[in-house]
């Protein structure tokens, strides 16, 4: 199996995601089978894979919001396998979520669903030294945020009022505002048009690059996924089938990652 | 003989039933938690209080006036029957509404009306994977969610309890006036009711308000899978809500009989 | 000061409930009308009259069972203040078979069947099943409403004949253990004070029911508008149209029965 790290102890330091030997069952159904993967600080990682191979469940293992029968989950440094919830909130202080449903909160605004992670940052940091950022300065952010998605002005809009492509859009804008450290993107391009969909990905490109934070998405469209993402990995049946650089994917080995990439209808899948 | 397949479903059965009760025992835990500390939106249980309460005041106000027509209109037929003194009608019924059909039936109706509302609310964000937006921004989603919706529903609960008892009494003596022609100097009578009905019916009040929003929540917080799933959230919050709210009912008429002898 | 918003709100609940309360009448009408002559599916009428009448029998029992222990509870103190055991059978009895079962039970009856009866045909609704069934020529009322009415209304008569018995031995059982009383006494208390026609009192009363909240509980999961938020508001709205609808007809009922 292809990695990108070198010896364990080195990318204890380096890696934003380390997971090792991860199972999880769902109502006794196995979902992740001795899963172990290695994400270095500042990379870009694309999941692939069928349906229901686990994908989304992954990206829920890595903030927490699952916890693994077996296994360990490192992130940034931070086991977090045994579910203590001081440390899940330490760790989720420094990581947003695209969620496959958007996940909006239907009750705020759209403006207050994008300023929804900067209150709680506040009411935390209020708690602990006091320096935070004023009304204002939140208002701005999230002008400023929804003017990089291209939603400058919803702001006053219920989430109900938006199309499934301006919700994945919010959806985006309040994962990214507090400026994490670790991106998660559930199908940030699912039901998009090919053009909307390079733009989304120039979006998430883009901010990358202003704070060098480590990215993994779970996507069902693997040429844009590939085009997008340095790395790229394979989850079928629980397991990691492949990972390795993206531009290589289409000469794997194995005859299944073939498949999958070239949407053969001939084949082991 | 009983299959193997038989006593497989029962033991899950009794799994799930554990799974259940400790999932329940957690969110009590946990919306406590958040009563101490306080960490729910300011205003949120103002505006729960106003969902809860102000909604819920003309259908309460509709059903527990029917109801104390009925009753008044049935046992003053039976009364006649039998011994035809109809003057202590008023001031036992008072004492009946107070400890057990005000509190009771208000609560099965907001069990219907509230459960399912609390439910259709939750059930949707669970769905939808707002709730674990939440956990995500750092919130515990119990206090964040539930414990609002208790503090309002405990408060609300016991108000409108004492509204149904308003209610009940009054549109009973209008019956018994109308029909019986009872004079309502002789029906409104508060010389029955002791401090111990004031008690018992307070203690239930305050019993069913806490646990409609818990049950509501905790059925909302379990669906699963799209329309279907908030569909069978909402149906269970009412039919698990009602259904507590009678085991309750009887848990404290039965342990005022038996300690108390019933406030005699 | 009565605000320009207050007066605003007051009429616009009153137009929805005058909306609600048509829409109730027609679904009556095109029900009855499909009933002479009989035009109903016959297969889905059984499938409901199991799911709605058999899968109810184990929570309609518990509560049947409890209703019984808190009446005796309550006449407990009346038995104890004025030595009348005697009368322990026929209060329970008059109260259970004419108020209480039916009602009680009702009530459970429409927060287990009649919103699971909403919560599916809304599913169906937003799913638009019921568009479907249009496209095949088969009119949604006649396939789905009508044998659903039916037997709502047959299952819960049936459970509340079996739940009063239940409420009575409940209530006999506590009765025995609470107040010290002969089974007997309870007996012959019941069978002499209690005539034919507390019993039927109570019986049509549940037919009246099971068809108000069938047809309230229809008519909202048909009516329904708007995604898994739509179907938790149908749901909500069909179990308080059933509760009020219980308890008014409840009063009508008693008022026009001897």
């Amino acid at each position: 199996m292809a990695s990108m790290s070198s010896s364990p102890t080195e990318s204890a330091i380096q890696s934003a995601i380390l997971l090792s030997k991860v199972e999880l069952h769902l109502d006794r159904v196995p979902v992740l089978q001795s899963l172990s993967l290695d994400v270095a600080e500042g990379g870009r990682l694309g999941i692939i894979g069928p349906a229901a191979g686990g994908k989304s469940v992954l990206l829920k293992v890595l903030v927490g919001l699952l916890k693994p029968d077996s296994g360990s989950v490192k992130v940034r440094g931070t086991e977090i396998s045994d579910g203590d919830e001081n440390t899940l909130m330490d760790v989720r202080e420094e990581v947003g979520m695209l969620f496959q449903n958007y996940a909006l909160f239907d009750f705020l605004t759209v403006g207050q669903n994008v300023a929804f992670p900067l209150h709680r940052q506040r009411d935390r940091i209020r708690k602990s030294s006091g320096d935070t950022l004023s009304d204002s300065e939140i208002d701005e952010r999230v002008e400023a945020r929804l003017l990089a998605v291209g939603l400058a002005g919803s702001g006053n809009k219920m989430p109900s009022e938006l199309s499934g492509g301006m919700k994945k859009r919010v959806g985006i804008a309040r994962a990214t505002i507090a400026r994490p450290k670790l991106l998660l993107y559930d199908e940030p391009t699912a039901g998009l048009d090919p053009v909307t969909t390079s733009k989304m990905y120039d979006l998430i490109a883009k901010d990358q690059k202003e704070t060098g934070c480590t990215i993994v998405a779970v996507s069902s469209d693997v040429n844009a996924l590939c085009t997008f993402a340095d790395d790229i990995a394979l989850l079928h049946l629980g397991q990691i089938r492949y990972q390795g650089k993206s531009d290589s994917i289409a000469d794997a080995d194995d005859e299944l990652v073939r498949q999958f990439v070239s949407g053969a209808d001939q084949g082991p899948l | 003989m009983i299959g193997q397949a038989r006593i497989e479903s029962i033991g899950s059965g009794i799994l799930g039933g554990f799974a259940t009760a400790r999932g329940i025992l957690k969110l009590i835990a946990g919306s406590a938690r958040g009563v101490l500390r306080r960490d729910y939106p300011k205003g949120e249980v103002v505006r729960q209080m106003y969902t809860i309460g102000n909604k819920s005041f003309v259908f309460i106000c509709i059903t527990m006036g029917f109801l104390g027509m009925v009753m008044v209109m049935q046992s003053g037929e039976q009364i006649n029957r039998i011994t035809g003194d109809l003057s202590p009608l008023g001031a036992q019924f008072l004492r009946l509404f107070i400890q057990e059909f005000a509190p009771t039936i208000t609560a099965l109706m907001l069990a219907t009306r509230v459960g399912a509302g609390i439910a259709a609310e939750i059930g949707p964000m669970q769905v939808s994977e707002q709730i674990d937006a939440l956990r995500l921004s750092g919130i515990t989603p119990v206090s964040y969610l539930i414990t609002p919706r208790l503090i309002a529903s405990v408060c609300m609960t016991y108000v409108l309890t004492v509204f149904a008892v308003v209610v009940t009494f009054s549109a009973g003596g209008l019956a018994a006036w109308s029909v019986f022609g009872l004079n309502p100097h002789v029906f409104f009578d508060s010389s029955q009711v002791h401090t111990y009905d004031l008690v018992l019916g307070s203690c239930k009040a305050i019993a069913y308000g806490s646990a409609i929003p818990i049950i509501a929540g905790y059925c909302g917080m379990q669906a699963r899978g799209g329309s279907e799933g908030v569909g069978s959230a909402t149906t269970n919050a009412v039919i698990a809500g009602s259904f507590a709210v009678l085991q309750i009912d009887f848990f404290f008429s039965g342990i005022g009989f038996v300690f108390f002898g019933g406030g005699l | 000061m009565i605000g320009e918003g207050f007066v605003r709100s007051i009429g616009r609940s009153t137009l929805f409930a005058f909306r609600e309360i048509g829409g109730v009448t027609l679904l009556t009408g095109k029900v009855l009308r499909s009933l002479v002559p009989p035009r109903f599916d016959g297969p889905e009428f059984w499938r409901n009259m199991y799911r709605m009448g058999n899968k109810s029998l184990p929570i309609i029992a518990l509560t049947a069972f409890f209703v019984g222990g808190i009446m005796v509870i309550q006449a407990g103190v009346f038995v104890k203040k004025l030595n009348a055991g005697q009368l322990v059978g026929w209060g329970a009895g008059y109260s259970i078979f004419r108020e209480v079962g039916p009602m009680l039970i009702a009530l459970m009856f429409s927060g287990r069947v009649g919103s699971n009866n909403t919560a599916e045909l809304a599913t169906m609704t937003v799913t638009e099943q019921l568009d479907g069934l249009r496209a095949l020529a088969i009119d949604p009322i006649t396939y789905l409403a009508v044998p659903r009415v039916l037997a709502m209304t047959l299952s819960l008569l049936v459970l509340v004949v079996l739940g009063n018995l239940i409420a009575l031995y409940g209530g006999a059982l506590f009765a025995m253990l609470l107040l010290d009383l002969e089974f007997s006494t309870l007996y012959y208390s019941l069978v002499e004070n209690i005539g034919w026609m507390d019993f039927v009192h109570g019986v049509i009363k549940a037919a009246v029911f099971g068809a108000s909240i069938a047809i309230t509980s229809c008519y909202f999961g048909i009516s329904v508008r708007g995604g898994a938020i739509g179907v938790g508001k149908a749901v909500n709205a069909a179990v308080v149209a059933a509760a009020i609808s219980i308890v008014a007809l409840d009063f009508f009922v008693t008022y026009l029965l001897p």
